[in-house]
């Protein structure tokens, strides 16, 4: 059974005379362990997916499954890292991590116990009673992050991560990542990313969806067969590129 | 994306609207009329001293505390039911509305024939009274401001917080409350100021022969006006003064600063003026002994939490998390709400039709005139307003330095409650021109002035830093850097400005159109003297209603067909994004 199962999802908006389609008829399965890349141009919905998959909004039509069962409400196996960050103001980098962990009902001594680790983890020890004000962008991703990991999802949901962040942070912090996904101490077994950057998308995943806008939908599916660590700029790595980009140029 | 009604449809659902809020008010008023013949009416006399004054401040100052408490479990509680469900906040804001429009002496017939009766005609009803009308100034713009906080909770935060599966409590904790406290602090200050300014007529509660009178300030400054008095008025007007500053040294300004880390971001320059914190060397200070208090007070809950036995750790837990449980509660309250505003919109629509259906007094038919007097007199005030409040923050927006100046005073002047200077204005004024008009106006003035120079100078310190070298950059000359910035970068400020000092005008009507001094009452025709005369001397039910319920309906129809228009333009067309 996979992971993770779309079938015919599909979200519309009501407006006063017509309805808006975002998504129509998005099916894909995700096995466990895969990293999975969505890609696609702005506006083609893929936010609003990946919002679906983690059930903030429910589908106008179709279904979602986690482990063969209809996600109802949010998925809490699920953890999502925003492209905004999204860390409340008021709180500290460690309360900030341990927000999910209280909303799921740990022990304080045991919240502090894994807030350290995912600190120490994405290289913040140090700035626990730091507030994300006083961060910069990429520390205040890292903060993302580590809030995400510290509640150990099975599968780990990323809304263009790397977006905000300057070109080489964000270089930095895809390293890392790929790093923590392949060592083994790290509970985290499956990722989904959304991003608008092609190279992103072939550097990172195993496979690659491509998605068109209006309506949003899967116009392609890709597998990327290149060992770790991949490098940019390969014929076999530009060719995978101008691939993705060719489906989005004629389908999207 | 938006969809249009036609402008027939619109008007006809608004002034539906309207009418039925202005029945509902008159049901309510009459509800409490119906209370009466059940009731004895008492008075309570009391003699002032001057050598209680120490006692007079800790009254006024327990009444006003009580009441601002509630208001904050009010204003948290109803504004964010309010902002939650859409359905909620259809009924819910325009309560507010309608409740915001009413001036404290509307509220003196539940006061009275409710909350006196309550509490069976003892000190405790007084002041059970007392502390509601405090309320009825302070709660309606604090559940505005929580309402508005949360509906501008930035959607990717609300969605964090949802994601990491935040739900009732620890949303509650973690969420709705740190985001309401900017604008939940920078309304407990006006909130507070309002509740000075009105305590003069929240302490002394009259209907007609009923009369209650509670030891407090506003009852020493009452008294000693009636009767002349200048050196307890002074005393009294001092004491109030003493408790004002020490609080805002004390408590807002270290508030102030602390309610900075609620912000987000982004919002440097969000709909919420700041108040401008003088930077007292205390509120560091003042920050550091409650961070210290707060830390001793959460060892000793982590102590008592360690020694709690687990059955009732887990169950306390439980209970907090357990949504159906309070949405069970939340439904039982709902319906007994319900049920209890059925039965009283029925019993009110009879007392009403009772009360109605009495021959109309003689004045019934001044009304009119004396709306379009009060109106008058109230525009008077806000043009002299105006006229000294807008070059001060055109100044402001040129000088640093006035603008730092100007912050401090401002805050200290604002926050004297001018109530208390009243019987002192309305001496030497008539004194002087023999004209009780004039005293009005200026009084109405000090109810509207504040609100103007707090939202304009707020205004200016929300102009973009970039804008302003530009425009220096470019060579514009003075008047034109006026033209082409700072009036059209003010104009929101301005609106918000205005929306608020009309607010206070008209609730400050009551207090600056009929006014004893030395045994005597000094009136001018309006609709505020018309219902303090009906409220404090004949205590007619019929002429009581019928002044309230046209100040109601002026207040509402200028909200809605010019305030609101103008504010919906100003901010499209002049905000910073």
């Amino acid at each position: 059974m996979p992971l993770l199962e779309l079938k015919e999802v599909s979200k519309s908006y009501q407006r006063s005379a017509s309805a808006l389609h975002v998504l129509e008829g998005i099916s894909f399965t995700v096995e466990e362990g895969e990293f999975v890349a969505i890609v696609g141009p702005s506006g083609c919905g893929k936010s609003t997916l990946l919002r679906i998959i983690h059930g903030l909004i429910p589908p106008s039509s179709g279904q979602v499954l986690y482990k063969g069962r209809q996600v109802d409400g949010i998925n809490l196996e699920c953890a999502l890292v925003f492209q905004s960050f999204a860390l409340l103001p008021w709180l500290t980098v460690k309360a900030n991590v341990e927000l999910g962990l209280e909303a799921r009902g740990i022990e304080p001594a045991e919240r502090e116990r894994r807030a350290a680790i995912y600190i120490d983890k994405v290289g913040l020890d140090g700035f626990e009673e730091a507030y994300p004000r006083e961060l910069s962008g990429g520390m205040k991703q890292r903060v993302g992050l580590a809030r995400a990991l510290a509640l150990e999802p099975e599968l780990l949901l990323m809304d263009e991560p790397f977006s905000a962040l300057d070109q080489l942070t964000a270089i930095n912090l895809r390293e890392e990542l790929l790093d923590m996904w392949q060592s083994p101490d790290l509970p985290v077994g499956t990722i989904i990313l959304v991003t608008h950057s092609i190279e992103e998308a072939v550097e990172m995943a195993d496979r690659v969806l491509v998605m068109g806008r209006n309506p949003g939908r899967i116009v392609g599916e890709l597998t990327v067969d290149l060992a770790r660590p991949r490098r940019k700029r390969t014929d076999l790595f530009n060719a995978l590129t101008d691939q993705i980009f060719s489906m989005i140029e004629e389908r999207g | 994306m938006k969809e249009f009604r036609t402008s027939s449809e619109l008007s006809l659902s608004r002034a539906f609207k309207g009418i039925l809020s202005l029945l509902a008010v008159a049901i309510i008023v009459a509800l409490f009329f119906r209370l009466q013949p059940r009731l004895a009416l008492g008075r309570s006399e009391l003699r002032v001293s001057l050598s209680q004054i120490p006692y007079y401040t800790f009254c006024s100052l327990y009444r006003v505390l009580i009441a601002y408490f509630l208001s904050l479990i009010f204003a948290i509680s109803y504004g964010i039911t309010a902002a939650r469900t859409p359905l909620a906040e259809r009924i819910m804001i325009p309560i507010i509305d309608v409740a915001q429009s009413v001036p404290v002496i509307g509220f003196f017939p539940a006061a009275i024939y409710f909350f006196i009766s309550l509490g069976g005609n003892t000190r405790f009803g007084i002041e059970l009274a007392s502390i509601f009308l405090i309320f009825t100034s302070q709660a309606w713009n604090m559940a505005l401001g929580v309402f508005e906080a949360i509906k501008t909770i930035p959607t990717d935060i609300a969605e964090a917080v949802a994601a990491y599966g935040g739900n009732g409590w620890l949303r509650f904790k973690r969420l709705f409350l740190p985001a309401s406290i900017p604008k939940l602090v920078y309304n407990s200050i006006l909130s507070w100021v309002a509740a000075w300014y009105f305590l003069i007529a929240c302490e002394i509660i009259t209907i007609g022969d009923a009369r209650y009178k509670l030891p407090g300030l506003g009852t020493l400054l009452m008294d000693s006006a009636e009767t002349g008095q200048v050196g307890p008025l002074i005393a009294g007007l001092l004491a109030l003064l003493f408790v004002i500053v020490t609080m805002d040294f004390l408590v807002w300004q270290p508030l102030s600063v602390w309610a900075e880390k609620f912000r987000y971001e982004f919002a440097a320059g969000t709909l919420t003026p700041q108040i401008a914190t003088i930077g007292s060397p205390l509120a560091p200070f003042v920050l550091r002994l409650v961070r210290a208090g707060a830390s001793v007070v959460r060892l000793a809950w982590g102590v008592v939490k360690a020694r709690m036995p687990g059955w009732y750790k887990r169950s306390i837990s439980a209970l907090l998390s357990c949504g159906a449980l309070w949405r069970a509660i939340r439904r039982v309250l709902g319906g007994a709400l319900i049920a209890l505003v059925l039965y009283g919109a029925g019993d009110g629509l009879v007392a009403l039709i009772r009360v109605l259906r009495r021959p109309w007094p003689a004045q019934a038919h001044l009304i009119p005139l004396a709306a379009g007097a009060s109106i008058l007199r109230l525009m008077i005030a806000y043009a002299l307003s105006l006229a000294w409040t807008l070059p001060c923050a055109l100044a402001a927006s040129e000088s640093q330095r006035f603008s730092r100046r100007l912050a401090p005073i401002a805050q200290i002047a604002g926050s004297i409650p001018a109530t208390a200077l009243f019987p002192l204005i309305v001496a030497a004024v008539v004194e002087l021109t023999g004209n009780m008009n004039l005293a009005s106006v200026l009084l109405l003035l000090t109810g509207m002035q504040w609100y103007l120079l707090f939202n304009l100078t707020a205004g200016v310190r929300q102009i973009p830093e970039d804008l302003r070298e530009a425009v220096r950059a470019f060579g514009l000359s003075r008047t034109a850097t006026w033209r082409k910035l700072t009036l059209p970068a003010l104009t929101p400020s301005l609106i918000t400005g205005s929306i608020t000092a009309w607010g206070g005008g008209w609730n400050a009507l009551i207090v600056s159109e009929y006014f004893t001094y030395q045994g005597h009452h000094y009136q001018v025709l309006g609709l505020g003297a018309m219902l303090d005369v009906a409220t404090y001397q004949s205590g007619d039910n019929l002429m009581i209603l019928l002044a309230l319920l046209s100040m109601v309906a002026i207040v509402m129809s200028l909200n809605r067909l010019v305030w609101r228009p103008l504010y919906r333009f100003a901010t499209e067309r002049y905000r910073f994004d």
